[in-house]
C-alpha cells in the first residue's frame, strides 16, 4: 500500500514537473522570437542636471569622420573645462580617465592625449583650468553606433560628452589590431593567445571530468551513501584509491610545473603591469580673456523650458563683443545674430535660435553692461536639464562664448543659483 | 558503473528484480550528478563573480599582488563546503574538483555568450582564471589524509600557493612589453586600454597597490603564502558550512 501511495506520488510530480518544463522551454521559445532592439543611447539623460552642467563643459568637439570601414581610424577631438564652482557632492577630477562612451569595443581606441601627453592611464586635472583632448579610435565592428567623448571621475562616475552618430561598414571578421612588440616582432592583438588560452584550460576541464567520471562510475552517488550510512565508509577509500590519487595529484603537479617551465622558456622577458598617476598635465596655454562676466541672478521657467539669467558684461579688449553661444552639458545655444551658418554638431544637441540677450547691441570696448541671457530650447527639457529645479543643488553651470566683429573667440565661465517658476509668464 | 546490493536492497517490494532495482539506482545517480553540478554552477558562479569579480573578468586586473591573493580565498569557500558535503555524505574525493569545474563552465559560458557574443569583447581580455589542478590539490589531500583538519592546513596552504603558477601559463605572453606613444605597456595593459570598456575606467584597477614593498618584485610568493593561510582559516568556516547544509532536514514536510 506504502509502495503504491509512493509510485502514485512520484507519477504526479513527474507529470507536474514535465508540464512545467514544457510551459518554460514554450515561455522561453517565445521570447528568443520576440523582437530586439539595440540601446540608441547610454543613459547620459539619466545623470543629474548639475552634474553634467557643473563638472565638466565640453566644447569644440569634433569626430573626424561618420562613416568608416573596419579598419579605418577617426579621430574624436575637442576642449573641456573644469568647472570651477565644480559641485561639492562629486569627487573632484584628482584622478580621472578619458574614455569612449560606446555599446562595447565597437571602436577600439588605439590611442588617447590629453594636451600632447598619452594618456593610457588615469591622469589628474585641476578645477578652473581647460584640457584639450584626441582619441585615435578604429572602426571593429558593423553598424550604426552613437560615439560619445567621456571622462570618467574617481569617486564621481563617469561625465559623459556630446555622442555622435557613426556608421561602420563592412565584416569585424576583417578587423586586425596588429601590435610591435618591444622586442620587435608584430602580433595581432585581436585574436593573440586566444587558441592556447582556450587549449590550456579545456585540458585542465578534460582532465577534471575524468577525475569526477573516474569516482562516479566505480560506486556511484547512492551506493556510497548507503555504506557510509552503514558505518563502512572507510571501506571506499583503500590503500588502492590512495594510490590512486597520488599518481594523478604526481602527474598535475608534473604538469603545473611542465606548464610554467614552457612558458618561462617561451617568454623569458616578461614585464608587471603599468599603472599610476599621470599628474602635471598642462592645460590650455592661451591669454586671459578680455571680457569679464558677473553673475546676478537668474531663474528657470519650468514650462516654458526657458533660462534667464541676470549678468553684468564688462569688456576689457579692443573690440566690440557679441554674446554668440551658451553651452552646458554638452547642448550648443546659438545666438542666430552671430551665427549665420549653422555648425557642424548633432542635431539632439544642437539649439541653432537657443539664445538671445535683452540688448543685441555689441558691447563696446570699456563698456560695462547689464543685460538678461534668455536660452530657451525644448532640447533643455529633452535632455532633462530642466531638472534643475528638482536637484539638491540648483546652480545652472556653463559656458558664454563672445565673439568680436575680427572673428576672436572669448570664453566665460557662468554659473550661479537660479529659481525655478513654475508658471508661464512668470518674471524675475 | 558498478553498483552493489550488499547494504540491502528493497527487491520484491518495490522493483520486480535485482535489475530493475539497480537500473533505476544508476538512472537517480546521474539524475542527482547532474542536478548537483548544475546547482554547484549556478550557485558558486553568483558567489565567485561577486566576490573576485573584476580581477577574475579581466586581463588588465590580474596582478601580482592583489590577484593572487583575493582569487585563491573566495573561491575556497565553495571548494571546502563542497569537499564537506561529497566527502562526509559519500567518501568521494571530488568535492572541489567538481565545484571548480563547474565554476570554470559557467564563466565560460558567460564569457564567450556575454562578454564575446553580446558585447564583442576579445576573449584574451576576458578568460577566467584557471583553478582545476588547485582542486585536484583539495582533494587528493584529502583523500590521502582523511582528515579535514590536515586538508585545511597542507590543502589550504597549497591551494593559495599553487594559484599563480597554475596562471601563469595563460598569463605570461600577456606581460610581453609594448611600447605605444612612448609609453610602456604590457599587452595585458594594452587589451585593456583598446577595447574600450565605458564602465571600466582605468583607476579602479588595483595593480599591486599596498604597502608590501620589501620583497621588489617578488611578491607573488608573498602573496600566495598570505592567500593560503587565509585560504586556511576559510576551509574551517566553509567546510562546517557545508556540513551546516548538506541535509535535507531544512526541506522535510510532514505530509511527505
Amino acid at each position: 500500500m506504502k509502495s503504491l501511495n509512493m509510485q502514485s506520488m512520484a507519477k504526479s510530480v513527474t507529470a507536474r514537473v514535465v508540464r512545467l518544463w514544457v510551459l518554460g522551454l514554450a515561455v522561453a521559445s517565445a521570447l528568443t522570437a520576440l523582437p530586439v532592439m539595440p540601446a540608441a543611447a547610454h543613459g547620459e539623460r539619466s545623470q543629474q542636471a548639475f552634474l553634467r552642467m557643473r563638472t565638466l563643459n565640453w566644447y569644440d568637439v569634433n569626430w573626424s569622420k561618420t562613416e568608416l570601414n573596419v579598419n579605418d581610424e577617426m579621430e574624436l577631438t575637442g576642449k573641456v573645462h573644469v568647472f570651477s564652482g565644480w559641485p561639492q557632492a562629486v569627487a573632484r577630477p584628482g584622478e580621472s580617465f578619458l574614455n569612449v562612451g560606446e555599446p562595447g569595443p565597437v571602436l577600439i581606441r588605439k590611442s588617447a592625449f590629453v594636451g600632447e601627453v598619452p594618456v593610457p592611464r588615469t591622469f589628474s586635472m585641476d578645477v578652473g583650468k581647460d584640457y584639450e583632448y584626441k582619441i585615435v579610435l578604429k572602426a571593429r565592428r558593423q553598424g550604426r553606433y552613437h560615439v560619445h567623448v567621456q571622462i570618467n571621475v574617481k569617486d564621481g562616475g563617469p561625465i559623459v560628452g556630446p555622442g555622435q552618430w557613426i556608421t561602420i561598414k563592412g565584416d569585424m571578421k576583417d578587423f586586425t589590431n596588429p601590435v610591435t612588440l618591444l622586442q620587435g616582432s608584430t602580433i595581432d592583438l585581436e585574436t593573440y593567445g586566444i587558441t592556447w588560452t582556450y587549449i590550456y584550460h579545456f585540458f585542465w576541464m578534460a582532465a577534471a571530468t575524468a577525475w569526477i567520471l573516474y569516482w562516479f562510475m566505480t560506486k556511484g552517488i547512492i551506493v556510497r551513501y548507503w555504506q557510509v550510512k552503514a558505518g563502512m565508509g572507510r571501506e571506499l577509500i583503500g590503500q588502492d584509491e590512495k594510490r590512486i590519487g597520488a599518481i594523478t595529484l604526481a602527474v598535475v603537479l608534473l604538469a603545473v610545473l611542465v606548464f610554467y617551465a614552457a612558458a618561462n622558456r617561451e617568454f623569458p622577458r616578461t614585464l608587471p603591469m603599468q599603472a599610476g598617476l599621470l599628474t602635471g598635465i598642462s592645460p590650455i596655454d592661451e591669454p586671459r580673456s578680455t571680457v569679464a562676466v558677473q553673475f546676478r541672478g537668474g531663474s528657470y521657467t519650468v514650462p516654458g523650458r526657458e533660462l534667464r539669467i541676470r549678468v553684468k558684461v564688462t569688456n576689457n579688449g579692443k573690440e566690440p563683443i557679441r554674446l554668440g553661444e551658451f553651452t552646458s552639458a554638452g547642448l550648443r545655444f546659438l545666438n542666430p545674430d552671430v551665427f549665420t551658418t549653422r555648425p557642424d554638431f548633432p542635431d539632439y544637441l544642437l539649439a541653432e535660435r537657443g539664445l538671445s540677450v535683452s540688448d543685441p547691441n555689441p558691447v563696446a570696448p570699456g563698456e560695462a553692461r547689464d543685460m538678461e541671457v534668455i536660452v530657451q530650447d525644448a532640447r533643455f527639457d529633452i535632455e532633462r536639464l530642466s531638472d534643475l529645479a528638482y536637484d539638491t543643488d540648483s546652480q545652472f553651470g556653463g559656458l558664454l562664448f563672445f565673439f568680436s566683429p575680427s572673428g576672436e573667440r572669448q570664453r566665460v565661465e557662468i554659473g550661479g543659483p537660479v529659481i525655478p517658476k513654475f508658471q508661464v509668464g512668470a518674471t524675475l | 558503473m558498478s553498483a552493489s546490493t550488499q547494504t540491502g536492497s528493497p527487491v520484491g517490494k518495490t522493483w520486480k528484480s535485482k535489475e530493475e532495482f539497480l537500473g533505476c539506482v544508476i538512472l537517480t545517480d546521474w539524475i542527482l550528478l547532474v542536478i548537483l553540478f548544475a546547482v554547484l554552477l549556478g550557485s558558486f558562479h553568483i558567489h565567485y563573480p561577486l566576490l573576485a569579480g573584476d580581477w577574475d573578468f579581466w586581463i588588465d586586473f590580474k596582478d601580482r599582488r592583489m590577484w593572487p591573493t583575493v582569487a585563491p580565498i573566495v573561491a575556497m569557500c565553495f571548494a571546502a563546503a563542497s569537499q564537506s558535503f561529497f566527502w562526509t555524505r559519500f567518501r568521494l574525493p571530488i568535492g572541489a574538483t567538481t565545484v571548480v569545474l563547474a565554476l570554470l563552465v559557467g564563466e565560460w559560458i558567460n564569457r564567450y555568450d556575454n562578454f564575446w557574443g553580446w558585447t564583442f569583447f576579445p576573449i584574451n581580455l576576458v578568460f577566467p582564471s584557471a583553478l582545476i589542478p588547485m582542486g585536484f590539490w583539495l582533494d587528493i589531500v584529502l583523500m590521502i589524509s582523511g582528515s579535514w583538519l590536515v586538508t585545511a592546513l597542507v590543502g589550504g596552504l597549497g591551494w593559495g600557493l599553487l594559484f599563480y603558477p597554475i596562471n601563469w601559463p595563460v598569463l605570461a605572453q600577456y606581460h610581453q612589453a609594448a611600447e605605444i606613444d612612448g609609453v610602456l605597456l604590457t599587452l595585458a595593459d594594452l587589451i585593456g586600454f583598446n577595447y574600450v570598456r565605458t564602465g571600466t575606467p582605468e583607476y579602479i584597477r588595483m595593480v599591486e597597490r599596498g604597502t608590501l614593498r620589501t620583497f621588489g618584485k617578488d611578491v607573488v610568493p608573498v602573496a600566495a603564502f598570505f592567500s593560503g593561510f587565509i585560504s586556511m582559516l576559510v576551509y574551517f568556516l566553509w567546510w562546517n558550512m557545508g556540513k551546516w547544509f548538506s541535509t535535507t532536514k531544512y526541506l522535510e514536510i510532514e505530509e511527505v
